[in-house]
């Protein structure tokens, strides 16, 4: 056994619970002291909706498209579901996705019957309505629910029942009732302080806390009965469960939702390209670049454990067949995705060669070298650039025959020190990916002249994307960048300043574990940050 | 992506029946067995009684005929030498980029020379905040946010309550709109016309004449709402401040919701100009090779708003043909709007014709609302359209010489048909506070800081 190795937080909180699950195979700097801050409350995001109504239901149901709108806050959907209300639209619609998804519950028999046996002694039958409601509550709001709240519950199926003459009819009512409460559509999460005197999340928080962090949804009946029993609360119970979410399938949704809002993915699906200057461009494109990077994620992360700098470095992709042929590659498979070998001949590998990152951080007909510079610096380096001043001119000058590239059209931003000021830390890093062009077909000129692709990071010459790639794995900025998104993604907050120790303490473990996003993921998930929480204010 | 598919099978959608009632078919019988077994229906007021003085004549433009509020808002700016009409007052001309009001010229006013005084610092966002707040804006860990409530919610809050929407939000692109409540919180626009139709002109909406909605389900959805709110107000308990305010807002969202169901119960207002718009939008609006169909969402929307202020459903909207720095690729153009207005070179001509577009879309709003009668003359003159963008120069994110159109004299409390210009650099706050006092709400100032003002702009006022 190789206790002092052990998970820090573990021993500063309970003292040393062995589990080998959870040993780390390296020495690790004593776990910061951590006061927490105060709870936020959070809002399911458009994506936590759809999954807590496909745990609870059963997958399938039709969910409206438009509901309220996620807010990135911070980089991040997680810390703006923190921030942001819901709006009297949102309100309505919400209220009509409630009566839609009731009824497609009580109309399909299996996920009828999936809400309990009881069969109703007359159309108002409020014994049988509460053992239904008290069945589906409490995994609807993730906790136990009070006898008054259950109460109305009930009396609004019975009062429904009685207008309506259908038992049935009145539960539509009373499920409409618990989607659309605040309980359902926020995470309220106060703590409450234990014997030590310390304040930490209560048991069915915590599960909730797990839940959506680790599988983008709610806590199953499994890890309900662990909050139940107290088995959370403790270490070796709360290291059972975090194993057993992040072996579960559903982690997949847990990663996908952490790596689509770091890497600002949804944007992707109104990709907007003038296919006539873009012939690689379709409908179906931004689905498409959004699914592969995705996949690799998952493949990297759950499947193979590998060191996450090699999503950078990467060779081995997954593509479809639109991908496959803006890739200039063999569609690996005839239908959906297939896992691709890039060559390096293709002068492309990683997330830098990718439509998911290439497309989205241009512009419409054209490349754009301060976005994409802007992109690696602010998301994959968490370097915080200065906005932009207003009342500058900022227009670069047409191509011509002595401007032919962007890397002459640009100059004047890397040469006037009003914009050299900012620009020097973006539009660098940018030309570097010129031999990609707005969508991410590869391109070895433009306008009849060689591109240029060679540039500096941070002290690091780059030859081109494909060293770029190589550069931008080996900066010391990567891990902690990554780090502290998943810190914030887990949190749905910024850190406070407080906090920043721990969050190098998590970075450091991130390291010294080889760069692996599951242990990091764990360690977060075991973390006193994920426990603790401060009084509200 | 979402694997979702935008339902419209079943459901309440905005048609005040819920799919729990669709699916296990009501019928007319069983809706009168409910009234008969005593739910609680309650039919109200025909609100024509609401629209009579005390001796049964209908009242004046501000009355029976209610003063309406709209704001018609583009991304980007303009290009002031070729939007400010050379001459002022009452003889004026209009400009290259104003030209597409040719028809409704003696309908409005044009503002020009006005400055928002917020400090310029978030290029945009400073503009539009300031404009429409009349307070800079918030910028805190990335995220932008305006500080204040926005013109239209702060006329909604005073004029919105007797209509079925106190305000609605359109947008005729993917736009995340301009409404604030407050900081970090957001009206986001409708941005499907077809859902519009639904929420507005759907199986709820009843024409003058005919009798309000006999449905017990309706009650039945205020009881759902009922508990929801017992919920909101005993979460709020536990709540700190900042989190207690955004429930507010969830709060007010759902007894918004509870009152216009409750209103459908009533009799339709007796309005001699609305009727039932003779045909549907379309389902849906595809972009073409990447550039969004614009104008066909947008006259779709207009539309609608113009018939859902003759109908009195709201008395104050919010139209969004696209963001502060939207990048939308407009037919003919060479790249996305905001590059254009930062990259093109010479004299701009490609961001010249957007504005123009711009300004054809608000021609027809103007005119469109300018065809419905009301009272002895039109929609319009009981209206205020406020046409604006966050920028006047887009190339340099400029506070100074906004462009602003003024459609409607609203009721004939603000002067129509003339060019004002302000060579002073006026603070565009002033005609925030004009237009509010010309909705009669009792204000005093607009704004705060460098953006306060006390005074309106007295040249604009009748």
């Amino acid at each position: 056994m190789r206790c002092p190795l052990l998970l820090a937080a573990l021993i500063v909180v309970a003292g040393c619970d062995p589990d080998p699950a959870t040993e780390v195979p390296f020495a690790r700097g004593a776990q910061p002291a951590y006061t927490a801050p105060a709870p936020v409350l959070r809002r399911l995001t458009y994506e936590q909706y759809v999954h807590t109504l496909d745990d609870l239901f059963g997958e399938g149901l039709i969910i409206s498209a438009s509901l309220e709108p996620d807010t990135r806050v911070s980089g991040l959907y997680a810390v703006g579901a923190s921030v942001t209300s819901i709006s009297a639209l949102g309100v309505e619609r919400y209220e009509s996705a409630a009566f839609d998804v009731a009824a497609q519950v009580l109309a399909d028999p299996a996920r009828r019957a999936a809400l309990g046996s009881c069969v109703p002694a007359a159309p108002r039958d409020d014994g049988c309505a509460a053992e239904l409601l008290g069945t589906i509550g409490p995994a609807a709001w993730r906790r136990p629910l009070t006898e008054g709240e259950l109460g109305t519950l009930v009396a609004v199926a019975g009062g429904a029942a009685d207008a309506r003459g259908d038992f049935d009819e009145g539960l539509a009512y009373a499920l409409a009732a618990l989607l659309q409460s605040p309980y359902f559509l926020f995470r309220p999460e106060f703590g409450e302080v234990s014997d030590d005197g310390v304040r930490r999340y209560t048991a069915p928080e915590l599960a909730t806390r797990l839940s959506y962090f680790l599988w983008d949804g709610p806590p199953d009946g499994e890890l309900r009965a662990a909050a139940a029993s107290g088995a959370l609360l403790t270490d070796a119970g709360l290291n059972a469960a975090v194993e057993r979410l992040l072996e579960s399938p559903k982690a997949r949704r847990g990663l996908r939702a952490f790596v689509a809002d770091m890497l600002q993915l949804a944007e992707l699906e109104s990709l907007t390209k003038d296919p006539t200057v873009f012939v690689y461009m379709s409908a179906g494109l931004g689905a498409s670049a959004q699914e592969q990077t995705l996949l690799d994620a998952e493949t990297l992360v759950l499947d193979n454990d590998a060191d996450l700098r090699t999503l950078l470095t990467s060779t081995s992709t997954h593509l479809d067949r639109s991908l496959a042929a803006l890739y200039d590659v063999p569609a690996p498979a005839r239908e959906g995705f297939g896992v691709a070998e890039l060559p390096a001949s293709g002068g492309r590998r990683g997330l830098l060669g990718q439509v998911s990152f290439l497309a989205l951080h241009a512009h419409a007909t054209s490349t754009s070298v301060t976005l994409r510079g802007k992109f690696i610096r602010q998301v994959l380096l968490c370097q915080q650039l200065p906005t932009p001043p207003a009342g500058l001119n900022t227009a670069i000058p047409e191509a011509s025959e002595s401007l032919p590239t962007m890397r002459e059209r640009v100059a004047k931003h890397l040469e006037d020190p009003s914009c050299a000021s900012c620009h020097q830390f973006m539009d660098p890093i940018g030309l570097g990916l010129e031999n990609f062009d707005g969508v991410g077909r590869y391109r070895a000129e433009e306008n009849n002249t060689e591109i240029d692709p060679s540039g500096e990071l941070d002290g690091a010459a780059f030859a081109d994307a494909w060293a770029l790639g190589g550069t931008l794995a080996a900066h010391d900025a990567f891990g902690p960048c990554v780090n502290r998104t998943l810190y914030r993604f887990a949190a749905g907050r910024e850190e406070a300043d407080a906090e920043a120790p721990l969050v190098d303490w998590h970075a450091d473990g991130l390291k010294e574990s080889e760069y692996r996003l599951k242990f990091l993921m764990r360690d977060v998930a075991l973390g006193p940050a994920f426990r603790t929480v401060g009084e509200v204010e | 992506m979402s694997r979702r598919l935008p339902f419209r099978g079943v459901g309440p959608r905005a048609l005040r029946q819920p799919a729990a009632l669709a699916a296990l078919v009501p019928s007319r019988r069983a809706l009168l067995r409910g009234v008969l077994q005593g739910s609680a229906v309650f039919v109200g007021l025909p609100l024509l009684e609401r629209m009579l003085n005390g001796n049964g004549t209908a009242l004046a433009c501000g009355g029976a005929i209610p003063k309406r509020f709209g704001l018609f808002y583009w991304g980007n700016g303009n290009i002031p030498s070729r939007w400010v009409p050379p001459t002022d007052g009452d003889s004026w001309e209009l400009s290259e980029q104003l030209a597409p009001l040719v028809n409704i010229k003696a309908k409005l006013s044009v503002v020009s020379g006005l400055s928002v005084k917020v400090p310029n610092l978030l290029p945009h966002t400073s503009g539009a905040g300031g404009l429409l707040s009349g307070m800079a804006p918030l910028s805190e860990n990335g995220n932008e946010t305006f500080a204040g409530p926005t013109i239209d919610q702060i006329i909604a809050a005073e004029v919105g309550g007797d209509s079925l929407f106190p305000s609605l939000q359109t947008a005729a692109t993917d736009a995340s709109g301009q409404s604030f409540n407050g900081p970090n919180s957001k009206n986001p626009p409708e941005t499907d016309p077809y859902a519009l139709y639904e929420r507005l002109f759907g199986a709820s909406f009843r024409e003058p004449g005919e009798e309000g909605i006999v449905d017990p389900t309706l009650a039945l959805r205020r009881s759902v709402l009922d508990a929801v709110m017992g919920d909101i107000t005993t979460l709020q308990g536990k709540l700190g401040a900042a989190d207690k305010a955004r429930l507010d807002q969830h709060l007010t969202g759902v007894r918004e919701l509870e009152t216009r169901l409750a209103r459908l119960e009533e009799d339709p207002p007796s309005l001699e100009a609305c009727s039932r718009p003779a045909s549907a939008p379309l389902t849906s609006y595809p972009d073409n090779d990447g550039r969004p169909q614009v104008t066909a969402r947008s006259r779709a929307m207009v539309d609608m708003l113009a018939m859902a202020f003759a109908c009195d459903q709201t008395r104050v909207f919010g139209h969004y043909l696209s963001d502060p720095v939207s990048n939308i690729l407009y037919p003919g153009a060479s790249a996305g709007h905001h590059n254009l207005t930062h990259d093109e070179g010479g004299d701009q001509p490609e961001v010249n014709a957007i504005t123009v577009q711009m300004v054809a879309e608000l021609a027809y709003m103007l005119e469109r609302f300018d065809a419905v009668a009301e009272a002895d003359g039109t929609l319009l003159d009981n209206c205020c359209i406020l046409g604006c963008s966050e920028v006047s120069l887009g190339q340099t994110h400029s506070l100074d010489d906004m462009p602003i159109v003024i459609g409607g004299g609203l009721c004939g409390t603000l002067r129509t048909g003339i060019h004002y210009r302000s060579y002073t650099g006026d603070n565009a706050s002033s005609l925030m506070l004009s237009i509010m006092r010309g909705m009669d709400i009792l204000a005093t100032s607009f704004g705060s800081e460098d953006a306060y003002t006390e005074s309106g702009l007295s040249d604009i006022e009748v």
